[in-house]
């Protein structure tokens, strides 16, 4: 197994969840698409100011196994998925 | 070069930079300099190439080296012994108007061996709005006096006519003069002290050290990219103006010994002044690289070279003249270095070896709020809420956050002391303290922000105004990593206050018991006059972690100390607090829930 971040690892040429070990996608294909996407509006969650935008959100990227959170983003609904590739070099 | 002679000029060189600093801040007389910490020193070498980065707002080190290269360039065969030039162009090499460079030649045995350079914001440079911030200024021209390098000192003689042109160009010229002697003399001890390290040491001993730190540098920094892992890593940052969204977009790649910062993807340049140009771009990402990734490693020219940067020309981190820039400092800048603190902390969490060193996006929207008006002495006060630089500190893989624990592009930011802004200004605070709900929940919770208000008290024209700017209360910023939540955004809001004064009014301790009708307000310039109040929060930094990880005695701990809400504990935390204690039993059952909860799709209100 070999560290992509602190909640995912490549094993067998796939992206998994580090806590599980769940396959969620081949490596360098982008995992998120493969996770439990939770959307929470930026406006609900405990410290919300009175000026949000109420378009922001927050996708909570969780494994669809043990349900652990992977990755979390603010974003407006029209923009796309961040995605960030590790090169591993057997991917084993 | 025998390493003993090497280490002690290397450490001579520390010094040099920070009792230059000691005296910039002791010379300079505004809260701006000498509390707040908006203010940079550094050395570089005869070509203006970085030699040793100080401290201060990080952003400036490379910005200092082109405004050094610049002059070099401009005044080629015009640079004498005991001259200081001033340079403040955003669009030859500095940051924004009001924060003025000056640099300083320094000759031994007749020849050029080095610079010295450093900045503070002036307390004014005469742009369209009071303190250099300017919302109203529609181009770089409405944004005060601009200077692509002028000698302000020739041969150790104060230019006069150069001195007086400059002072005449600004609203509080006795304050700016003291900015302006501040940084003279921070150059003179500079040039002093490496003088008498030439003169210790003999040039070519000198020359050979600065020499081998930079390769030394570069080696360095290059062996730590080579033990990273190759990859792409992207961020995302959003700012608003007036109902106008911009963002901010980086794609950081690094391969092999070399890291690349790719902004394509960002919006076109601005009407407003949030815009930066692209030394300021490449000062900002800078900025939580030298901490983050060269922690111990001196901060040169050879941390430069394996860095590059592509910021598309016409862009917000990369705009043309004449766009407006005053504001890019709390604008585009500071997205740019939130964003990079987030590759760059995605980066080092990927790495076995440097995992600890990761860390959320800290302190990520100032607030540039200036005061301006006639004090409770009768004399014309112009000058910053330094709060803006007690930001909250973003999780660490091993802890959390520090509350107001400053921010990543200035190690040694803090706010002045309430006592010292009410003696420059006639304001009181009615409260200052940490924000509940504001650091970004995770395994390892964000620092705290605060929040603050404020009253008119004591003013002879019945109260003061103030210049308000900065990227806006619509979107939290402080990105959270590895499922952390992000810190909490700012919010500003105008209390217009009842006719007549009452006993609540005047001691108010929380926003909602401030009386009178509130309104939302982000850009431009407003009074704070009779019974009104001015209410400010400002955001907290990111998360690290899955927030139903955190320890649940630890969500307990930050309940009893008011950081963290009992509904926050509940809904994001799933920590069920009754009477003071932890129900275990209804905790494990309200984190199951939860946890389940993420496999519905559709927004969750």
């Amino acid at each position: 197994m070999t560290r992509i971040s602190s909640t995912l690892v490549a094993k067998d040429r796939m992206t998994c969840c580090a806590a599980c070990g769940h396959a969620l996608a081949p490596l360098g294909k982008s995992w998120k698409q493969h996770a439990a996407v939770s959307t929470v509006a930026a406006t609900s969650l405990p410290g919300a100011g009175t000026g949000l935008d109420r378009r922001v959100v927050l996708r909570r990227f969780a494994c669809p196994n043990c349900l652990r959170l992977l990755d979390t983003e603010t974003a407006l609904p029209e923009d796309p998925f961040l995605e960030d590739v590790v090169m591993v070099q057997d991917g084993k | 070069m025998d390493p003993i002679t090497f280490s002690i000029i290397r450490h001579r060189l520390y010094r040099v930079v920070e009792e230059a600093v000691i005296t910039l801040k002791h010379v300079s007389g505004s809260a701006i300099t000498n509390e707040g910490h908006d203010l940079m020193v550094s050395l570089y070498r005869e070509d203006g190439s970085l030699l040793m980065g100080g401290v201060g707002f990080l952003h400036h080190l490379t910005s200092a080296a082109e405004a050094c290269k610049s002059i070099i360039r401009r005044f080629a065969g015009q640079i004498n012994a005991g001259d200081i030039f001033l340079l403040n162009d955003p669009y030859t090499a500095a940051l924004h108007t009001s924060d003025v460079y000056l640099v300083s030649p320094i000759h031994f045995d007749g020849k050029l061996v080095a610079w010295s350079a450093c900045f503070v914001h002036v307390a004014d440079i005469g742009a369209m709005n009071p303190g250099g911030f300017a919302p109203d200024a529609q181009d770089i021209f409405t944004e005060g006096f601009s200077s692509p390098g002028i000698k302000l000192v020739d041969a150790g003689q104060l230019r006069q006519d150069v001195w007086d042109t400059l002072l005449n160009m600004v609203r509080n010229p006795e304050m700016v003069a003291l900015d302006l002697r501040s940084m003279i003399a921070c150059n003179n001890v500079a040039k002093e002290r490496m003088v008498a390290l030439f003169e210790k040491y003999g040039a070519p001993t000198v020359t050979e050290a600065c020499a081998t730190l930079i390769e030394q540098s570069e080696q360095r920094l290059r062996e730590r990219l080579r033990e990273l892992p190759d990859g792409r890593w992207q961020s995302r940052q959003y700012l608003e103006v007036k109902g106008e969204t911009y963002r901010v977009v980086l794609t950081m790649t690094k391969a092999g010994d070399s890291l690349t910062f790719d902004f394509t993807g960002s919006s076109p340049q601005s009407k407003y002044s949030v815009n930066c140009s692209k030394w300021a771009s490449l000062g900002g990402l800078f900025a939580p690289l030298f901490p983050l990734l060269c922690y111990d490693i001196v901060w040169n020219e050879g941390v430069i070279r394996p860095i590059k940067m592509i910021a598309p020309e016409g862009t917000i981190v990369n705009c043309t003249r004449p766009a407006p820039v005053s504001v890019a400092t709390v604008g585009a800048i500071q997205s740019v270095n939130n964003a990079a603190c987030s590759t760059i902390g995605k980066m080092l969490a990927a790495s076995e070896k440097y995992a600890d060193e990761a860390t959320a996006v800290w302190h990520a929207n100032h607030f540039a709020i200036f005061m301006f008006g006639n004090n409770q002495r009768g004399r014309l006060a112009i000058g910053i809420l330094t709060e803006t630089f007690a930001g909250a500190g973003g999780a660490r893989m091993f802890g959390d956050g520090v509350d107001l624990g400053g921010e990543i592009p200035n190690p040694i930011s803090r706010m002045a002391n309430v006592e010292t802004i009410e003696a420059t200004f006639p304001v009181r605070y009615l409260f200052r303290r940490r924000l509940t709900d504001s650091g970004g929940p995770g395994r390892h919770r964000g620092g705290a922000g605060g929040e603050m208000a404020i009253v008119a008290h004591d003013a002879p024209d019945g109260g003061i105004h103030y210049v308000l700017s900065g990227k806006g209360p619509k979107f939290p910023q402080s990105e959270g990593i590895a499922g952390g939540y992000p810190g909490a955004a700012n919010d500003y809001v105008w209390v217009h206050g009842p006719k007549e004064a009452h006993n609540v009014e005047r001691f108010a301790s929380t926003f909602d018991a401030i009386p009178g009708d509130k309104e939302p307000i982000s850009w431009g310039v407003f009074p704070l006059q009779g019974h009104d109040a001015l209410y400010v929060r400002w955001n907290g930094g990111g998360g690290i972690g899955d927030p139903l990880e955190r320890d649940p005695d630890q969500v307990l701990a930050d309940v009893v100390s008011g950081v963290v809400s009992e509904r926050a504990a509940r809904d994001v935390f799933g920590v069920v607090i009754a009477q003071d204690a932890i129900d275990r039993t209804a905790t494990d059952g309200r984190r199951a829930s939860l946890r389940q909860a993420r496999l519905e799709a559709g927004v969750s209100e």
